[in-house]
């Protein structure tokens, strides 16, 4: 913690209560009723608002998301990956984005071509075609030129990077989201608070002050005794609880443990009154979807539930999302329940496969499957929170993703690209202002020859050459114009309710003036010209 | 060393504080706190709310016992304060208004302690049989014995033993020596047979079965099969079966051989001695009680035995199943305890995936036959390092290299397809992960510029399907060694005989030089050569480190690799990563690379052993003995003291090795008390945080860190594991959380207590307290014991008084089993045994 201001609990507590820091080892569970009070009062947490991340693994290639359809540099960087105009339609035409509906009853992606967003420059990978209905109805941005200075292009700092919320600062072992808890002041006195579904916690819920909660398999929450009786498990239960609370001497890693361990006892019972369960998984769309003449699954956990799949015979052709990315919706459907049915504040999981140095594919492919799977986990969520809100309605939904870098502009010789540097983010929810909301009346942040936030203008430029955005970056890679942490602050500020003095120990570099992460202008870290926060909400 | 009295205690005069018999003198250190050295307890003195004196005390790690000794005066007499409730760090009663109060804490002698610790990291956990071995022996005699797995010899009972993860077709061609065929078991053991033909030729199963019930669809009679008396126990069993309706499950109660020691037939008609025959059958090994198994004909012309695990890795027909089972068992039982955990370290540090390389070779083969080949080319990849580790002067060079020529690598990272000629711009993958995460470690020494410059060194490293014998000629062309009756000219891998093999290819190679830790201007322009920064000391700071290797053509462009391979592994960078990750994995999580000032005068222990690392990688000749290195961190002060022990959390992998070897002994009757599902148990490593052993997607490998694998939920799968392990067979949900895991903890306590203490429940609390918690000092673990003692007492609902002792034995399983199955299983679930 060798940096401006982290909110270490320890250091806050000291720091609030006028003590010197790191007097004693904090026994960690217990805030101060003064503290608890002041922290209450505060909305973050506590104003209904709820957030879903999804954070793409590996690096999402952006250009091939959110594509510079007008931009010749962008066919001509990408003969093989590259997704084509389609030849009938204008793509400097603005208005809604299209919503290219497949031919007859049969809703599949066999449209090949970009698709318009309407900013009259962007268009989308054919992929995302689901993402069209929650842009047209104003609640979906798109964010691209994200990125943050001096940008690590491994997979491990990068990710860590956007996951602590402090770039370039390999010390820093805490995530953004568990800070946002922690000055909720919800993290010790809600059993649930913070929750993911992967194989394993993820460093943005992750720290040692309290514990998030991680959950691999949804199905296998239940644990053990011997005798396997409910007598015999309560009595292993409670003499586990006891154990618990045993004293021993200090080590490593031995607060923490006890704080998973009570994690671990305290959400037992709420996971077991959840039905996870694949049976009951069956939320459906509103209404009949693209066109065909039933309502799709929302979450696609299976082949029948997979678009018109039954409707057709069980027809593969006819699958909204790759049958890969099954378990994916599995995790996706758990963190929606837990927002929806819990007092949880941030659900989140990540999907994995975006590392494509090779043979990636275009229109169809690895990188396609990719965005399909995104496009109908936006507009599933969607429709979930709108038919299916209990306490969480999609209103106070916000769903955002998250990926380390963008990849090269040009494509290499395996059909690939490489790491590189800026990239794209998804923000969907009821209250985010996109299309026809927003102040620039699109729902493309960033990918624009007219872009202007806050009175900086850095318009996407054309060209081959390094004036050209798509290589404005040492002449290969995309450069920011958005720091991803104005992004996600302004979303906990404006979005869960956090104030502005709390916004700054969330994300330190809030208090640093040079870092402009606001109100945009130089960036003192790096001199690049960036945005800062583009009125998402 | 004082205390004084706390300000809202007033009645209460003066407290003192005296530590004696201190383990080793906490000298102050300049950095204020560390683990390595951490302060004396803190005594607090209180009144409760019933008026009575209250002293608490802060526990110290590794104390064997805790004595509270009060006294009128500082000078004393000092009486020792009555023992009332246990040593968690609080005495309440019998206490003096007003006192002076010493409290005295034995510390676990020091042996014990790093015995202990040497256990939980170069081993995967004490095994009860080697924690008394290692006490006895001493610390150092074992350091030295595992440093030296050369001169370890042993008889792993997995390489003896066929896999156990279903039935084995199992052929064997020879000529008709004598008309008699034997089945035999070669020690005590169990398993399965069914379906055994006998048939003249080479082809199994064509032409007319010699063998009488061989498909053993009727009770065996004496004019079928004649059992001898050491299988007499063998008999038709209908439950468990290949094909039909029944099989053999063979039972031996000794090893055997011949017609008096085995099942026999005698063939009729009597075979040919000069013909050819084929012998086939299926083989279920038994999970419980394995033993090898032999069939032979008379004469021995034919003899066969199912193989081993071993076996199939090594002819290429084993799965990736096979070889997570044989790294697990010999993770388990091996002596060379260190040699595994070293392995698993390099297979972890030089990550590679085994299902890229199965999707990188999908096509070639019908059947999934790729996925042979990938778990072929990870086994292979293993049994390099294996060897190289097995040379006491083994170099990180000789580690690396390995992992650069691995074809699992050469896929995994993508230098496969990678071309460097022409336009081309090469992958750069492999170069930045070469330099991130295998050698100088991630923002250490190079730049963007220099992956891409290394990126173009490794064009035209790729892989082939080369014919026997050119597996080690990296210029080898494709194999076309036809299989038999495989179609001449054809190029598919199914027909020839051949292995896949890392080999050059010089046509996509980019010929240009290749300029390394250059500096280079705004324009892009190449300045000067990079100098190591001032903290790695005189030695090095401001010295240039740049290599410039000139482009070569055609062959000899091989040889750039081995140039950057060779500069690469003795840079400090280079020390310092690997000796940073090596101290995180033997010592403790909170080390760092790229950031230790090692020309400060006053490092912390942490820098100053990273130092040490690097001094002895320098001192050899050749530089970087991987021995040397170990020797001097699990040497240092901070590993030997109270900076390793208990400090880190266990992976997965660890927790659940560590819980089958914390039981593995010898029971009574000469079956061990714990057994591994050397198959299954890759299922609960995977389930705890998707741990899934030689499958890692992310180059940077599994953590050794604790906190990415806990939480709630992992957390959950760890405790359901160790419960399942411990529970009895006949429990229905046993089998899908430890398959066929168990453990019989009755006959370890059995074989360590006498039998009179079998049913004390402090003797067996104690027992089972030492075996799971040795380096925690009995002082520390009074709470657990009481919890034991409970535990013993105490009805299912935890209350009711139940004395362990008058519960009976009689019953399978009994009263007495299983509350001692449950009060193992308990203290496993515990949070200290996450850690190691």
């Amino acid at each position: 913690m060798n940096n401006s201001f982290l909110p270490n609990r320890r250091e806050f507590l000291g720091r609030s209560l006028g003590l010197g820091a790191l007097t004693a080892l904090s026994t960690l569970t217990d805030f101060p009723l003064v503290m608890r009070q002041a922290l209450a009062q505060s909305g973050l947490g506590q104003n209904g608002r709820k957030l879903i991340f999804i954070f793409l693994r590996g690096g999402n290639d952006s250009l091939n998301s959110v594509l510079p359809i007008e931009d010749d540099a962008y066919a001509a960087s990408r003969p093989v990956i590259g997704i084509a105009k389609d030849p009938a339609l204008d793509y400097s035409a603005t208005g809604p984005a299209d919503f290219p509906v497949s031919g007859g009853t049969k809703a599949t992606f066999d449209y090949t071509y970009g698709i318009r967003t309407g900013n009259g420059f962007a268009a989308l990978h054919p992929g995302l075609k689901f993402l069209a209905p929650v842009y047209n109805a104003g609640e979906l941005a798109l964010i691209h030129r994200v990125g943050y200075p001096h940008q690590s292009r491994s997979h491990f700092d990068s990710q860590n990077f956007w996951e602590t919320g402090n770039p370039n600062n390999n010390l820093s072992r805490d995530g953004i989201f568990y800070r946002t808890i922690l000055e909720s002041g919800l993290a010790n006195t809600s059993p649930l608070t913070g929750v993911s579904f992967q194989s394993s916690l993820p460093m943005i819920l992750r720290g040692s002050k309290a514990a998030m909660t991680n959950l691999s398999d949804t199905g296998r929450y239940n644990l053990f005794g011997i005798p396997n009786t409910t007598a015999g498990n309560n009595k292993a239960d409670a003499t586990l609880r006891a154990a618990m609370g045993i004293p021993f001497p200090d080590k490593r890693d031995r607060d923490f443990l006890r704080l998973q361990y009570e994690n671990l006892s305290n959400t037992l019972a709420i996971f077991a009154s959840l039905n996870f369960s694949e049976a009951g998984n069956t939320y459906t769309d509103s209404e009949n979807t693209d066109g065909d003449s039933e309502a799709y699954n929302l979450f696609p956990t299976a082949a029948p539930k997979n678009g018109g799949y039954t409707l057709h015979n069980n027809d593969a052709s006819r699958f909204v999302v790759p049958a890969g990315s099954y378990d994916f919706f599995n995790r996706l459907k758990a963190a929606a329940i837990v927002l929806n049915k819990t007092d949880a504040v941030i659900a989140g999981t990540s999907l994995d496969g975006f590392d494509t140095h090779s043979n990636q594919g275009a229109a169809t492919g690895s990188h396609a499957n990719l965005m399909k799977t995104i496009g109908w986990a936006m507009y599933g969520l969607r429709r979930y929170f709108t038919k299916y809100g209990d306490k969480a309605s999609w209103q106070n939904v916000t769903v955002v993703t998250l990926s380390e870098f963008g990849r090269t502009s040009i494509q290499n010789s395996d059909g690939g690209t490489d790491h590189a540097e800026a990239g794209v983010m998804f923000a969907a929810g009821g209250a985010i202002k996109g299309h026809g909301r927003s102040n620039s009346g699109h729902g493309v942040f960033g990918m624009s020859p007219a872009d202007k936030f806050n009175g900086v203008a850095i318009p996407w430029t054309t060209g081959t050459t390094k004036a050209g955005s798509m290589f404005a970056q040492g002449g290969r890679y995309l450069k920011r114009a958005v720091d991803y942490r104005s992004v996600l602050g302004e979303l906990i500020r404006d979005h869960l309710g956090a104030t502005q003095a709390q916004l700054n120990r969330i994300i330190p570099g809030y208090v640093d003036p040079a870092e402009n992460l606001r109100a945009g202008g130089i960036c003192g870290i790096d001199t690049a010209r960036i945005f800062g926060e583009v009125d998402l909400v | 060393m004082s205390a004084t009295a706390p300000p809202h205690l007033p009645s209460l005069r003066v407290f003192h504080l005296c530590l004696l018999a201190w383990l080793a003198s906490p000298a102050p250190a300049a950095h204020a706190y560390t683990f390595a050295t951490p302060p004396p307890p803190e005594l607090s003195v209180s009144t409760t709310n019933a008026g009575q004196i209250r002293v608490d005390w802060t526990l110290y790690p590794a104390v064997d016992t805790y004595r509270l000794w009060q006294s009128q005066s500082p000078g004393g007499p000092y009486s020792q304060v009555p023992w009332v409730t246990g040593g968690s760090g609080t005495v309440i009663n019998s206490l003096a208004p007003s006192a002076f109060y010493r409290l005295e804490a034995s510390p676990l002698d020091a042996n014990s302690l790093l015995a202990s610790t040497l256990l939980r990291r170069i081993a995967y956990g004490p095994t009860p049989d080697e924690l008394e071995r290692v006490r006895r022996i001493g610390p150092g005699a074992y350091l030295s014995e595992q440093l030296a797995p050369e001169a370890i010899s042993e008889d792993l009972p997995h390489n003896r033993l066929s896999p156990t993860d279903g039935w084995i077709h199992v052929t064997a061609t020879g000529t008709g020596s004598g008309s008699t065929l034997y089945l035999y078991l070669a020690e005590a053991g169990e398993g399965y047979i069914d379906d055994i033909q006998l048939v003249a030729g080479t082809v199994p199963e064509v032409g007319r079965n010699l063998v009488l019930n061989g498909d053993f669809e009727l009770p065996l009679t004496a004019t079928d099969w004649i059992v001898a008396s050491n299988h007499l126990d063998s008999a038709v069993v209908t439950d468990v079966r290949h094909a039909g309706n029944g099989s053999l499950h063979v039972v031996a109660t000794a090893g055997g051989t011949t017609r008096a020691s085995a099942i026999v037939q005698d063939l009729t008609p009597a075979l040919t001695s000069t013909a050819t025959y084929t012998l086939s059958y299926w083989w279920l090994p038994s999970k419980t009680y394995p033993a090898p198994f032999s069939a032979r004909l008379s004469g021995s012309g034919i003899t066969s035995s199912p193989g081993t695990i071993r076996d199939l890795l090594e002819a290429g027909t084993g799965n990736i199943n096979d070889l997570r089972a044989f790294h697990l068992l010999n993770a388990i039982h091996s002596r060379k305890q260190l040699l595994e955990v070293l392995l698993q370290f390099l297979d972890n540090h030089f990550v590679t995936q085994y299902s890229k390389t199965a999707d990188h070779l999908d096509g070639q083969y019908p059947d999934n036959g790729e996925q042979y080949v990938a778990a072929q080319l990870e086994y292979r990849e293993l049994q390099r390092w294996r060897e190289a580790l097995l040379n006491p002067k083994c170099t990180f060079l000789d580690l690396l290299k390995v992992s650069a020529e691995s074809p699992a690598m050469i896929i995994y990272l993508d230098t496969v397809g990678s071309k460097g000629n022409g336009s081309n711009i090469a992958n750069e993958n492999y170069a930045r992960e070469l330099l991130e995460l295998f050698t100088f470690g991630v923002d250490n020494g190079y730049d963007q510029r220099d992956i891409e410059e290394m990126s173009r060194i490794w064009t035209g490293w790729t892989i082939r399907f080369v014919a026997p014998g050119q597996e080690s000629n990296p210029f080898a062309t494709k194999s076309t060694v036809l299989k038999p009756g495989a179609p001449a000219g054809t190029t598919a891998v199914t027909d020839l005989f051949g292995t896949w093999s890392s080999v050059y290819n010089p046509a996509v190679h980019s010929t240009a030089a290749k300029n390394l830790f250059f500096t280079h201007d705004a324009t892009g322009s190449q300045t000067e050569p990079k100098t190591y920064p001032g903290r790695f000391g005189p030695g090095y700071a401001g010295k240039p480190y740049s290599l410039t290797v000139p482009g070569r053509a055609g062959t000899n462009g091989l040889s750039e690799a081995y140039l950057v391979l060779a500069h690469l592994a003795n840079q400090p960078f280079t020390q310092e990563f690997i000796s940073v990750k090596l101290c995180r994995l033997l010592v403790h999580e909170e080390f760092r690379h790229g950031t230790y000032d090692y020309s400060a005068p006053d490092p912390s222990p942490e820098a100053a052993l990273v130092k040490s690392c690097m001094d002895a990688w320098d001192s050899t000749e050749p530089k970087g003995q991987i021995r040397t290195v170990l020797r001097t961190i699990l040497e240092s002060d901070i590993f030997r003291g109270h900076g390793a022990s208990g400090h880190k959390v266990k992976t997965p992998l660890e927790f659940v090795v560590s819980a089958v070897r914390a039981l593995l002994s010898t029971g009574p009757t000469g079956m061990p008390t714990a057994v591994a599902d050397g198959y299954f148990l890759r299922t609960p490593i995977r389930r705890a945080g998707n741990m899934d052993l030689f499958n890692r997607a992310e180059p940077d490998g599994f953590p050794e860190a604790g906190s990415p694998w806990i939480s709630a939920g992992t957390l959950a799968e760890r405790l359901r594991f160790v419960q399942a392990y411990l529970m009895p067979t006949s429990y229905p949900v046993k089998s899908g959380d430890a398959g066929a895991t168990a453990a019989d903890p009755v006959a370890l306590v059995q074989v360590r207590l006498q039998a009179a203490q079998q049913r004390d429940t402090g003797a067996v609390a104690d027992l089972v307290l030492d075996l799971l918690f040795a380096g925690e000092g009995r002082g520390n673990l009074e709470g657990y014991r009481q919890l034991a003692v409970n535990f013993l007492n105490t009805a299912d609902d935890g209350i009711t008084s139940s004395p362990f002792a008058g519960l009976t034995t009689t019953g399978s399983p009994s009263a007495y089993e299983i509350r001692l199955r449950g009060l193992v299983a308990m203290l496993l679930t515990t949070p200290r045994f996450q850690e190691q």
